[in-house]
């Protein structure tokens, strides 16, 4: 996908790897790589910015937290946690996932 | 000297009649008439029904208006459809709500109620009442609903649609608290348009009645969706919302809108634990009259059974207005009957089986 150094905490990248578009980001030096395919409506999910998010709270208040944890869908601004795919609002609804390996220096999807 | 500004006044606005073209002659001869000596204080709906909104043969021998005839609406509603009950919602008592000032507003609230408990509730069990409380005074009509909502005779706290806000907001928190204390449904009963209320509908008022009257369930949307983006149903878990006379066929689409937006901004209240409409199946219920009348009813029922019609709907009349339902006539799936005409209404007001039928 890229060099390691390339990729420094809070970064993303997003590839195309034999027609397949992936996205991988660096979440406090751990690195997750989703497809770049929003389970919702097909949108570049990985192209939408990484963001922290209202934290669940109770009685009209707000608590912002998860900084960096959370990409927001480039279409339709569906919440994703960047860790598991999961949609914060239906956490069965779930973008693919895919493993990482560092080696050499240089960052690989597995597909 | 020039006066510039001195009152005549007619005796009677019938003294018009002899100046008036005969099409609007006839309007201020049969049609609705606001006000008058007789009136209950309220400030008018822009709209007036040219033809009174009175189902015509339900006036009673003395001359009085519809409705005000017990005797009659035993023998029109109550026998003629061996009703096991009729849950009374008045007829302006909820027009209170279009009143500047809100101490009036709560002592009319006040009267309706007490003349409603003496005058009506005490008289035949199959009537049950609604406790009518001013909404643009939340502590007043919360003390209203902690001095009688704990009555038996009494089954829900009733509103009118028309509102300077949507319920959702903090401003009516006491409101529901006070519900949710002495365990009654909230209902806002279509109406309550003028006034200081808000316009009823987005883009300005309409012309004409009819018109009006449609677009008029555009209030009930903003209330379901006030309601649950606001946490009201996280805050009152037991608390049910009771739309009446707002129409049914749109809320399906309401929801379908308000989960998409939901799901996509879900950061703005992050209070809420669920889906828009999994709320909304729990806790509002909507009273059939009027029934959309599609001219192939498989539309309608397929549009119902998104929001669990069954479960969800409330038959009723609207009996002595103009666009009265018919229980025999209304057009819903055959299985739904037991529910919608009795069990929902039943297990909502925790109403007893089969009060004595009179007759």
């Amino acid at each position: 996908m890229c060099a390691e150094s390339e990729l420094v905490p809070g970064a993303s990248i997003v590839r195309e790897v034999e027609g397949l578009s992936v996205g991988v980001f660096n979440v406090g030096g751990e690195l997750y790589a989703l497809r770049n395919h929003c389970p919702h409506r097909g949108g570049a999910l990985c192209r939408g910015p990484v963001t922290g998010t209202a934290l669940p709270t109770s009685d009209r208040s707000y608590l912002y937290g998860r900084e960096g944890e959370i990409v927001r869908c480039a279409w339709h601004g569906w919440e994703f946690e960047i860790a598991t795919g999961r949609c914060l609002v239906d956490p069965r609804l779930r973008a693919k996932t895919y493993p990482v390996e560092v080696d050499a220096g240089s960052i690989y999807v597995v597909v | 000297m020039i006066d510039w500004d001195v009152h005549n006044s007619w005796s009677a606005a019938q003294e018009l009649l002899p100046y008036l073209d005969p099409y609007h002659r006839d309007a201020l001869v049969r049609g609705e008439l606001p006000g008058g000596r007789h009136s209950f204080p309220h400030a008018h709906r822009p709209w007036l029904h040219p033809e009174g909104f009175m189902r015509t043969d339900a006036v009673p021998e003395d001359g009085g208006p519809p409705g005000s005839d017990y005797d009659l609406l035993r023998e029109q509603l109550l026998d003629r459809y061996d009703l096991e009950y009729a849950i009374l919602t008045g007829e302006e008592g909820i027009e209170i709500s279009t009143l500047a000032n809100p101490s009036f507003a709560s002592a009319l609230a006040r009267a309706a109620n007490d003349w409603m408990l003496a005058e009506w509730l005490a008289r035949d069990p199959r009537l049950k009442g609604s406790l009518v409380v001013a909404p643009q005074d939340p502590v007043g009509a919360a003390t209203e609903i902690r001095r009688l909502g704990g009555h038996p005779e009494f089954v829900q706290v009733l509103v009118s649609s028309g509102a300077q806000r949507p319920y959702g907001d903090p401003f009516y928190q006491p409101i529901f608290e006070a519900a949710a204390e002495v365990g009654l449904p909230v209902a806002a009963h279509l109406g309550g348009q003028g006034g200081v209320n808000a316009n009823p509908t987005g883009c300005g008022p309409p012309t004409f009645f009819w018109e009006a009257h449609a677009l008029l369930s555009e209030t009930g949307m903003g209330h379901v969706a006030s309601l649950i983006a606001h946490g009201t149903f996280e805050r009152f878990p037991d608390l049910r919302f009771v739309l009446i006379e707002c129409g049914v066929a749109w809320l399906p689409a309401l929801l379908w809108r308000l989960d998409a937006d939901y799901k996509a901004l879900r950061k703005e209240t992050p209070w809420l634990r669920r889906l828009p409409s999994e709320y909304a199946a729990e806790h509002i219920r909507l009273t059939t009259q009027p029934l959309e009348q599609p001219k192939e009813e498989l539309h309608l029922w397929a549009a119902l059974e998104a929001i669990d019609g069954e479960r969800t709907l409330l038959f009723a009349s609207d009996y002595p207005h103009w666009d009265f339902d018919d229980p025999e006539r209304v057009r819903l799936p055959p299985a739904w009957r037991e529910r919608v005409f009795g069990e929902n209404a039943r297990e909502l007001y925790g109403l007893p089986v089969a009060a004595a039928t009179g007759g």
